[in-house]
């Protein structure tokens, strides 16, 4: 590569990935769960990245760095883990549903150390591809779209499974006394 | 106001049910502009789903602070960074520290 060529294309990555790297380490996180793994797919997303980088129109750089990513993790997944996880979309749909009674609890919310320490148990208690949806829209700050097109799922799937899980985190809220009972939502 | 334009508008408005259907997106702003003042109009009026959208927006809260990226993570992957823009990829496997900070 000439130095022309690689002036061009540092001057094009610092435009457009510089800025996304703590995104990209945040959805690392998510979709590894450790933060060597998450470093390792991060420097391979910036690798790819680099190399493409002359190719990419401009537009949407998130969208597409997450898609790199996407290929990237896939690429882990092939080398260590060829099973797939099971789907729990079904089995929540029956636990999700909140019993809301017409006329029980106090109707106010209780907003607290308690309640941070009872949303992040609920968190962890979710089904891994619901938490992973949770946090990629409410921790990493991932629009819809972007959250679907990492997953390589329907936004209507990251749409449920983000529904689904804050039906399951606002009702152990309730459990603990620090949510209203009542709520057709 | 008139008494038609009264009745217009209430016909238009979003019932609990039908606001229940879109609260997740509207509190993620995700809705359109529309659908998002009428959900806001309900929401004002009807105490039950005024209180339900506090509790979601409380849980976003909560979630919006649970976690922040590991400092020393973000400055190797930002040295990371650089170095590729100042030497280029290696040709090989990638390697945790290219730019042989020691981390």
């Amino acid at each position: 590569m000439d130095t022309g060529d690689r002036g061009a294309r540092d001057k094009a990555f610092a435009q457009y990935v510089l800025p996304e790297v703590e995104v990209l380490l945040r959805v690392a996180m998510t979709l590894t769960a450790q933060v060597a793994d998450a470093e390792d797919l991060v420097q391979d997303t910036l690798l790819r990245a680099y190399r493409a980088v002359d190719r990419f129109d401009g537009e949407h750089p998130r969208a597409w760095l997450l898609t790199i990513m996407r290929r990237a993790e896939m690429n882990r997944h092939r080398r260590r883990r060829p099973h797939l996880l099971d789907d729990p979309d079904t089995d929540l749909d029956r636990l999700a549903s909140t019993p809301a009674g017409p006329d029980a609890g106090p109707e106010e919310i209780v907003v607290g150390e308690a309640f941070d320490e009872v949303v992040d148990a609920a968190l962890a208690d979710l089904p891994d591809k619901h938490r992973q949806v949770v946090r990629l829209v409410d921790i990493d700050g991932l629009s819809y779209a972007e959250a679907a097109g990492l997953l390589d799922v329907p936004e209507g799937t990251v749409m449920s499974r983000l529904h689904r899980a804050r039906k399951r985190i606002r009702a152990r809220l309730t459990a603990a006394g620090l949510a209203p009972k009542r709520g057709v939502l | 106001m008139s008494s038609w334009l009264w009745q217009r508008r209430r016909s238009r408005r979003m019932n609990c049910m039908q606001v229940a259907r879109v609260l997740q997106s509207y509190l993620d702003g995700e809705s359109d502009e529309f659908t998002a003042r009428r959900v806001a109009e309900h929401v004002e009026d009807c105490r039950r789903c005024g209180l339900e959208v506090a509790v979601y927006r409380e849980i976003k809260h909560a979630l919006a602070r649970h976690d922040t990226p590991d400092a020393a993570t973000l400055s190797r992957l930002r040295g990371f960074s650089e170095a590729l823009m100042g030497s280029g990829p290696p040709d090989d496997q990638v390697s945790r520290t290219p730019s042989g900070d020691g981390a």
